[in-house]
């Protein structure tokens, strides 16, 4: 009960600081819908030029998945690793443990507080524009699309902030995360379909997107592909099924990190 | 002017000193910088062969967009990172203290940091130029071009960054606003410059000119053309003399932050 009290004062805190700094908010938006639009118009001509269907997939469908995925990336998730490498760099990581809250989870709910604002200003003016503009796929009419939408939505969230929060506690071993990292995101960035649709993946990149965690991590690009109505099961499985790995990892990267502070000490 | 190049270049050389003295961390920084600019390249490959050519762009032409815009950027913000911290400059009050120095305040300002891992960009760049001698081959002229493109990228890389780290003196929060504007230029320059056509080429060249440091370039070498060099040339110099009118016009909004550091 008091975790979930501090979780909902951090977040609350977080949406009043975001929308009293509007500038951040507006910035945040028109980058998201400047970066994924450009993307749609180039993409619409792709399809034109193709005969409207690219391995089996139409604009439709790779113009949602594409909108997914950057709407997910306004919730600045993976900034929570160089939030932490500044903690311990900065030696504030001392004074937090000091104190009696979970450092992981006080960290994984200030990220979530500092970009929900964007995401759910984004999220519903996206999916109106795109419902406005180019329509929906035929998946979003099957009667599991929302329940399991919302299921790997949040599965995907859970996924994303222990994987930058366990790049993060390297910071504790090594100077700089910064090259971790890069290599950490970029891999997600591909195998999540940022600017290549997971709908026109070749074979053998489409099977590491599914049998590897960064690709778990943005399931929601592959909800609205024909095939999710048969598979979702399966790959929510698989996201669970990695929380519990990498949940794993972090706890016990966290418990050797912990050792390795001295309070007051350096 | 000389002895504005020659302060550039001190500084410039203090710097670097300065980031090889961690010397792990700095080749850790680079190697990681060089492997990170893969995935953008791996991306586009993929596309290339799922979609198939587009425009008459093949994967040697994505290698040398790649090529251009990884050395150009690197360039640029290896050595004049410093526009880049200009926003948080401006919020901290530490630019007075670039107001105070005799020497220019641009040049001062350009070279007060250095980044590492725009040196990885740098690596990056030239294995990408040694992909596209590899699939495509390079004659002296293309060689001669590519220079000539490089430096038009680089300074239209330049142009755009003292635009949008100034608009940092228009905003109270300027960091997100400027880091924003930069990325709408900077995110379609990695774009497989096939897909651009019409409307959408005409904004990213002219407008947004994203397509100048790279996709352009990249059909310039191919196609070999002197000519369209020299008129890419013309729009990199109108926008480097834009974006120093448009710095010296927005120095002139800021207001001391009354710290009582003296910066830092």
């Amino acid at each position: 009960m008091k975790k979930l009290r501090l979780a909902g004062k951090i977040i609350t805190t977080l949406i009043k600081d975001q929308w009293h700094y509007r500038s951040r908010l507006i910035a945040d938006l028109v980058l998201m819908f400047v970066r994924c639009g450009i993307l749609l118009v180039l993409y619409s001509y792709v399809f034109r030029l193709k005969g409207d269907v690219i391995h089996g997939a139409n604009f439709v469908t790779v113009a949602w998945s594409i909108f997914f995925y950057f709407a997910l990336s306004t919730l600045r998730l993976r900034d929570v690793a160089r939030l932490i490498m500044q903690d311990v760099q900065s030696g504030a990581v001392e004074t937090i443990f000091t104190k009696p809250i979970s450092y992981i989870f006080y960290r994984m709910m200030w990220q979530i507080g500092a970009g929900i604002s964007s995401f759910v200003v984004a999220f519903i003016a996206g999916s109106v524009a795109l419902l406005f503009f180019v329509g929906a796929p035929e998946t979003m009419f099957v009667g599991i699309f929302v329940p399991s939408f919302i299921i790997t939505f949040f599965a995907a969230v859970v996924l994303n902030l222990i994987l930058y929060v366990i790049i993060g506690f390297i910071s504790f071993w090594i100077e700089d995360i910064n090259p971790i990292f890069w290599l950490v995101d970029k891999t997600i960035m591909i195998l999540g379909g940022a600017f290549f649709p997971v709908a026109l993946f070749p074979d053998f990149l489409y099977k590491m997107a599914i049998w590897s965690p960064f690709g778990a991590a943005q399931f929601i690009t592959h909800t609205v592909n024909a095939s999710w109505q048969y598979q979702w099961y399966m790959l929510v499985g698989m996201q669970i099924m990695w929380i519990c790995v990498a949940g794993f990892i972090l706890f016990w990267v966290s418990k050797r990190a912990q050792k390795r502070v001295s309070i007051n000490g350096g | 002017m000389f002895k504005e190049m020659t302060f550039a270049l001190y500084a410039i050389k203090k710097n670097i000193q300065n980031s090889t003295e961690l010397r792990v961390s700095f080749l850790l920084t680079v190697v990681g910088m060089a492997i990170n600019n893969g995935a953008f390249i791996a991306t586009w490959i993929f596309f290339t062969q799922s979609v198939g050519e587009i425009n008459g762009w093949q994967i040697a032409d994505v290698v040398s967009l790649n090529g251009f815009v990884a050395i150009s950027y690197g360039i640029m913000f290896s050595l004049f990172v410093g526009i880049r911290r200009l926003p948080q400059y401006i919020s901290d009050g530490v630019f007075d203290r670039f107001l105070l120095s005799p020497k220019s305040v641009l040049v001062r300002v350009a070279t007060s940091s250095f980044h590492a891992s725009a040196v990885g960009d740098v690596l990056f760049g030239l294995i990408c130029f040694g992909a596209y001698i590899y699939l495509a081959g390079m004659t002296i002229p293309q060689f001669l071009l590519s220079i000539l493109l490089l430096g038009n990228a680089i300074g239209m890389f330049f142009a755009v960054s003292v635009i949008a780290y100034s608009a940092g003196f228009y905003f109270t929060d300027g960091f997100s606003v400027t880091y924003s504007i930069f990325d709408l230029f900077m995110t379609p320059t990695l774009f497989h410059g096939g897909i651009f056509h019409g409307a959408m080429r005409f904004v990213f060249t002219f407008i947004v000119p994203s397509l100048v440091v790279g996709a352009l370039p990249a059909e310039i070498l191919k196609s070999v053309s002197f000519f369209q060099a020299v008129q890419l040339t013309g729009i990199v110099c109108i926008w480097i003399c834009g974006a120093l009118l448009f710095f010296h016009r927005s120095v002139k909004r800021y207001e001391s932050a009354n710290f009582m550091t003296f910066g830092r």
